[in-house]
């Protein structure tokens, strides 16, 4: 996964979450044949979805009236995208086991977005008119302003997220039907597009149920084909080892501070993440979400055993001589399953791959609607009359705009999507995240901490990639935004104390206090 | 830094207000990883007390900010002993990580199938807490988290608090 015209790895979450070469083309009957009856499913589901979307609250949040299986699997595939099949197998063949420690904290992310965030967001969409994290923020500071500039953050972050997943999923369907990227782009965003437009969410966290299981199904095939190809674990560890001992060294090839970077900005920062806990508006019965981290977990880490076991088992696999040294390190995922595993699995694991996209795609394109057509013109005093119409208006704005700059925006695309974890983490995580549980915390202490983790990551990812200036290896600028974020929310709350319990409405009060 | 309590009323024998020591914790491990961060930026290099900094502050952040999330009327319960466990587990394993020799590739020891310290980081700080985080808030859901009476009783007085807003 190298990228002309980055700095190296340590340019860092660019090379972890953006894939931008192409695939090795996989075009084989069975494989296109899956892929076809799986875009028929998401349509019937799509189609299905649009009958049942009749208001903005169904569009924005599913009617909060989705069960816990549902939005389990809908978290997870969102969380996933594709890089945990292609991106994250190739980041572990290139880097070793310091890969493992973007994904490391999940077995800590679902409790902790549980604590602090589900119950809070669920609860404040019981008591007021809430669709978005925006309008909670807005709602617990009792400022448009804040919600506008959590709103920018979103879009901002949102079409560089979507351009990047785009750009896969085009990738990922040149290599099924072979058909060009750039077609790829256009058949992969207008189908998401067209069950997003219908069905908003609705469709979004049915296609999901649909996809999870596909990609949980698929990851664990998988892993027991890498055991097998490899020799088992036993057998994977000491090959690599005879050959490449700091592979398997803790933080692999990266320094402790990278990696341990890696497991604080995908830790902590996993609470800040739009497409992720939006979705805790939608759940039905606010108390089943007490077998919500459980659930989401325990399906986050069948989801990722491909994502350790294809990476290891190439770089076994290469180093025996049983595959040729990647030039392109996506290629791990669909080499290893050409020549490695039956053709329906790896059927099953490219659908399951533009699965994972799509449904990433599909919650970008909601959230970022939401902050388009409500958050926003609510910052400035207005406030759309239709919202479902113009819900979907947004939709197709926001996906094509991103549509077209995946495909004619070349390394900007990169760019673009570097920053958008770290910018949803440091301008979200301290006024949303601990802002919902900490009644101290202050107008003047959220609006300080959005703008700063705005404008921290915006200036030093530029800076970092037009080469000006880069932090030296292993701080990241998503981790150091986030601290900084932080420590700002947390001095001027303190510094502006006395307002704080004038922001607080008296019903917003009780939800952070239930 | 006020606390104000994130639950209803601090029961009257509470002498430990979780919710405000982990605000604290917040911001000192806050202060920490900022601290690891700067001393990459110092000439020579990254020194060796860093990773360890990083690690504590890192650990410590994610166990707090869980606690101010699960702390009502400033306490956390019996949640205190997950939490705990999980901060061993996560801070010893990373400690570990830290402290333990490099392998032998020639004869390599290996538990379950990896090197030892590449065993404790995905066995141990991976995957162990799915058994203490995701159990401890099924387990103590109806007694911290959101009880039986709990929704109708915010449905109920946010509505009241709401009628009484200034308009």
């Amino acid at each position: 996964m190298t990228f002309p015209g980055l700095p190296s790895l340590e340019f860092g979450l660019a090379a972890a979450l953006v894939q931008a070469a192409e695939l090795p083309h996989v075009v084989e009957p069975t494989i296109v044949w899956v892929a076809v009856a799986y875009f028929a499913v998401v349509t019937v589901i799509g189609a299905w979805a649009t009958r049942r979307t009749r208001t903005a609250g169904d569009f924005f949040v599913a009617g909060k009236g989705i069960g816990l299986v549902a939005l389990s699997l809908s978290v997870m595939s969102a969380t996933l995208s594709g890089f945990a099949f292609i991106g994250g197998p190739g980041l572990v063949y290139s880097i070793g086991l310091g890969a493992m420690f973007i994904i490391l904290p999940a077995a800590l992310t679902n409790a902790m977005g549980a604590w602090v965030l589900a119950k809070r967001l669920r609860l404040m969409a019981e008591v007021r008119r809430t669709i978005t994290l925006p309008d909670a923020i807005g709602a617990r500071y009792r400022s448009p302003l804040a919600q506008g500039l959590a709103g920018v953050s979103i879009l901002v972050a949102v079409i560089g997220y979507m351009a990047t997943n785009i750009l896969a999923l085009g990738l990922v369907i040149d290599a099924v039907f072979g058909i060009g990227v750039g077609w790829g782009i256009w058949l992969g965003m207008g189908i998401t597009m067209a069950y997003a437009v219908g069905g908003g969410i609705v469709a979004g966290i049915y296609t999901d149920v649909f996809q999870g299981s596909l990609m949980a199904l698929a990851s664990v095939l998988v892993f027991l084909f890498t055991l097998r190809a490899g020799g088992g674990l036993s057998g994977i560890s000491e090959t690599i080892l005879a050959a490449d001992p700091g592979f398997l060294g803790p933080w692999g090839h990266l320094t402790p501070i990278a990696a341990l970077s890696f497991f604080f900005v995908f830790g902590l920062g996993s609470l800040g993440q739009p497409h992720v806990i939006h979705k805790f508006f939608m759940l039905r019965d606010p108390r089943r979400l007490r077998w919500y981290p459980l659930v989401t977990t325990l399906a986050l880490i069948v989801a990722m055993l491909l994502y350790f076991g294809v990476g290891v088992s190439v770089k076994a696999l290469t180093v025996q001589g049983a595959m040729d040294p990647l030039a392109n390190p996506d290629s791990a995922t669909p080499l290893f399953l050409i020549n490695f595993t039956p053709l329906i699995l790896a059927a099953l694991v490219f659908s399951g791959v533009a699965a994972a996209i799509m449904s990433t795609v599909n919650s970008f394109m909601n959230i970022g609607a939401a902050a388009m057509m409500h958050d926003i013109p609510v910052s400035l005093g207005k406030r759309v009359e239709n919202e479902l119409l113009w819900g979907r208006i947004c939709t197709v704005i926001i996906s094509i705009s991103a549509a077209l700059m995946a495909q004619h925006s070349g390394m900007l695309v990169a760019f673009l999507g570097v920053f958008g974890f770290g910018l949803f983490a440091s301008t979200l995580v301290p006024a949303l995240a601990i802002g919902l549980n900490w009644q101290g915390a202050t107008r003047a202490g959220a609006i300080a901490s959005i703008a700063s983790g705005l404008i921290v990551t915006l200036l030093f990812e530029t800076l970092a990639f037009f080469e000006l200036y880069s932090f030296p290896m292993g701080v990241t600028v998503a981790g150091l935004s986030l601290v900084l974020s932080i420590l700002l929310f947390f001095g001027v709350s303190w510094v502006t104390r006395d307002s704080a319990a004038r922001t607080l409405d008296p019903d917003i009060r009780i939800v952070m206090e239930a | 830094m006020s606390s104000s309590g994130s639950g209803a009323e601090a029961s009257p024998d509470a002498r430990f207000d979780a919710h405000r020591w982990a605000l604290g914790l917040i911001v000192a491990s806050a202060v920490a990883i900022g601290v690891a961060y700067g001393s990459a930026f110092l000439p020579g290099g990254t020194p060796d007390w860093a990773p360890w900094l990083f690690m504590i502050g890192t650990s410590v952040i994610m166990v707090a900010t869980m606690a101010v999330g699960a702390a009502r009327g400033g306490s956390i319960g019996r949640l205190w002993i997950p939490f705990t466990l999980v901060l061993v587990v996560v801070m010893g394993g990373f400690g570990t990580v830290l402290a333990l020799p490099p392998v032998n590739p020639v004869d390599p020891d290996l538990w379950l199938g990896l090197p030892p310290r590449a065993a404790v980081v995905l066995y141990v700080i991976g995957f162990l807490p799915f058994f203490l985080v995701p159990v401890a808030y099924a387990w103590t859901f109806d007694e911290l988290t959101l009880g039986e009476g709990d929704l109708e009783r915010v449905r109920d007085e946010a509505l009241r608090a709401r009628r009484e807003m200034p308009k």
